[in-house]
């Protein structure tokens, strides 16, 4: 069975780097690993050292593994593809509304990166599928997304805009039927509003498929082991609390937080010995009592949440290999087993 | 800062809200009547200013201070009563939430009703200053461009007539000004040098200026660092200080902010940001 270690936590925190480093270090483990990862800095595709495209590519080195980049607007192609008949599914790529639709809809881009990751787990050429999620809004929604999806194909709000059953063009002329459109045709003007009609209907036929294949995608974020990576400043630990609070209603509760970029504990207290340079002596305490807050969020975190609390170390140099990549997961202290 | 409008992006986790905050509270202090709004769902400019629950209609933070966010289908219901003049929403509450599904599938018309909102409140002039905490920088195009995509799109509509006021503010210079909030690390810095090379381009945007955030300064000591935690905590701040200075030389930054040690809350951050943001500038 392929198992799915699922990155996430706030923008900035290291979140991308952090998946790759657990890819490099999986592998060399023995285990056969894909990476998935979403829009990794240029420095950060270098030092994993493999072109990244589309689809999963081995490493020129590392015998077990693989990385593959997330492109949402070629996975939504390939959804509309497999749900929709194929002319209607052509229509719809080409529509010039395709791209904002697929891109403005609820968790649309989580939905892709989730149905992306789903296809590569069961596609079973792997032992493990490190996942590093989109930053959308607090990304609890690539969690969500899949229920996301299937209410708005199958929701009430799409049904009482095209009509309870696929409807005609006969829908097209009605408009002035329902509140709503007349009002959409004061607002955007009848053309636009005809062009934006047209596309729902065809989108409404991938209900079936795209439902079912949701169904799909929660049984694996199920079973998925969850990492939330944060540092410790206030904003991204408020958003890893959003985590462990939310996740257990849709998908698992997380197995660890990992915090990076933390500091030494001992230097918590440490003062500098006499005669110490004053501009040392300043630089000390600075990062003492840096240390101590670090310290002070982690306890906090860990008296609310009853979870595995990792560090990684502060690295000056952000990983320029695969060798600092798999030296990252080395110095981590506190990390569960995850393959 | 002058008078009219701040819009403050960068990339998620450099400090985009606290920023944000900051810059409405020195204004404050320099005696503007200043309105400070969240374009995001994230919440973050109302746990700097200490209200980390605010609704769509102001609130009061301080004298002169007031806070709100938007809330999309309460901006949607305004933007419609009071912009179009669409008579008798009152009545037709779920078709409103219907029309906020059908706008996102047309391009921009969602973007337009949200910056729209910010517009607003420069427009009526309530406020000597709106600050707003803006989409971060991966998306704030599709906001500033949300205008000009209207009227390339549509070809008629009541939203046609309201997006030339909107892109006279946002061009106009003396009035906006966008803040690129950004950290001296690789994936910020090349954001930010990106989002500058298209804003130019595009003229989106009267004004733009850069504020580094969490900025080291450089130690100096003599002789080689002791072993032992002074040696430790020394060679961090230099090595950090090093990586900085190669991507400050990539941008124009015209305000530096500090690494703040030892700060606790959110809105202490922010106070200390507004001590450092001089209100005259």
């Amino acid at each position: 069975m392929t198992r799915a270690v699922v990155v996430t936590g706030a923008g900035g925190v290291g979140k991308t780097t952090v998946s790759a480093a657990l890819g490099v270090a999986a592998g060399r483990a023995g285990r056969r690993t894909l990476v998935l990862t979403v829009d990794p800095a240029r420095r950060l595709a270098d030092a994993l050292g493999i072109e990244l495209t589309n689809e999963p590519t081995p490493h020129p080195h590392e015998p077990n593994l693989w990385a593959a980049m997330l492109d949402a607007s070629a996975s939504w192609q390939e959804v509309v593809r497999r749900h929709a008949e194929p002319d209607v599914a052509e229509r719809l790529v080409h529509n010039e509304l395709f791209a904002t639709a697929t891109s403005h809809f609820p968790a649309s881009q989580s939905f892709a990166a989730a149905e992306e990751a789903s296809t590569y787990l069961d596609a079973k050429a792997w032992d493990l599928v490190v996942v590093d999620t989109p930053p959308a809004a607090g990304g609890i929604e690539f969690f969500t997304a899949p229920s996301q999806m299937t209410e708005l194909l199958g929701g009430r709000l799409l049904r009482w805009i095209t009509g309870a059953h696929v409807p005609g063009r006969r829908f097209l002329f009605d408009r002035t039927a329902k509140p709503v459109l007349r009002l959409a045709d004061q607002v955007l003007g009848a053309n636009l509003l005809e062009r934006v009609a047209e596309f729902l209907m065809d989108f409404r036929t991938t209900y079936d498929g795209v439902a079912k294949r949701a169904r799909q995608i929660e049984r694996h974020m199920k079973k998925a082991s969850t990492v939330v990576v944060t540092t410790a400043d206030p904003a991204p630990v408020r958003q890893a609390e959003k985590f462990f609070r939310e996740l257990p209603d849709v998908a698992a509760t997380p197995v660890a937080v990992l915090f990076n970029r933390s500091l030494p504990e001992e230097w918590i207290g440490a003062t500098a010995p006499s005669g110490t340079e004053p501009a040392l002596a300043e630089n000390l305490w600075r990062w003492s009592a840096e240390s101590q807050r670090q310290r002070t969020a982690r306890r906090e975190f860990g008296e609310r949440y009853d979870t595995a609390i990792a560090t990684i170390p502060w690295h000056p140099h952000p990983p320029n290999d695969v060798e600092s990549l798999a030296a990252m997961v080395e110095s981590a202290e506190g990390l569960p087993t995850l393959w | 800062m002058t008078r009219g409008l701040v819009l403050v992006s960068g990339k998620g986790g450099v400090g985009k809200s606290a920023v944000a905050a900051a810059t409405a509270l020195a204004a404050r202090r320099a005696g503007k009547r200043v309105l400070a709004i969240d374009m995001t769902d994230g919440g973050g400019l109302g746990a700097h200013l200490g209200e980390p629950d605010l609704g769509f209609k102001p609130q009061v933070i301080q004298v002169g201070l007031e806070a709100s966010t938007i809330i999309r289908s309460d901006a949607l219901m305004e933007y419609l009563r009071v912009q179009l003049r669409v008579p008798t929403l009152a009545t037709i509450g779920p078709a409103a939430r219907a029309f906020d599904a059908l706008a996102a599938i047309a391009p921009a018309v969602r973007e337009v009703v949200t910056i729209g909102k910010v517009l607003w409140e420069v427009k009526r002039e309530a406020w000597d200053l709106v600050v707003a905490d803006a989409a971060p920088t991966g998306q704030i195009g599709s906001f500033l461009r949300a205008a000009r995509t209207i009227r390339d799109l549509v070809p008629s509509g009541k939203i046609l007539d309201q997006v030339q006021w909107m892109e006279d503010i946002l061009t106009d210079a003396e009035q906006t000004e966008l803040v690129l909030v950004t950290l001296l690390e690789e994936l910020p810095t090349l954001e930010t040098e990106e989002t500058l090379a298209w804003l130019n381009a595009d003229r989106l945007v009267g004004r733009t200026t850069v504020i580094s955030n969490r900025v080291l300064d450089a130690l100096e000591f003599n002789g080689d660092p002791p072993d032992g935690p002074v040696g430790d905590t020394a060679l961090l701040a230099q090595a950090l200080w090093a990586e900085q200075q190669e991507w400050a030389g990539h941008l124009p930054v015209d305000t530096s902010l500090p690494y703040l040690f030892g700060t606790r809350t959110p809105a202490e951050v922010a106070e200390r940001l507004a001590d450092l943001l001089d209100p005259g500038t």
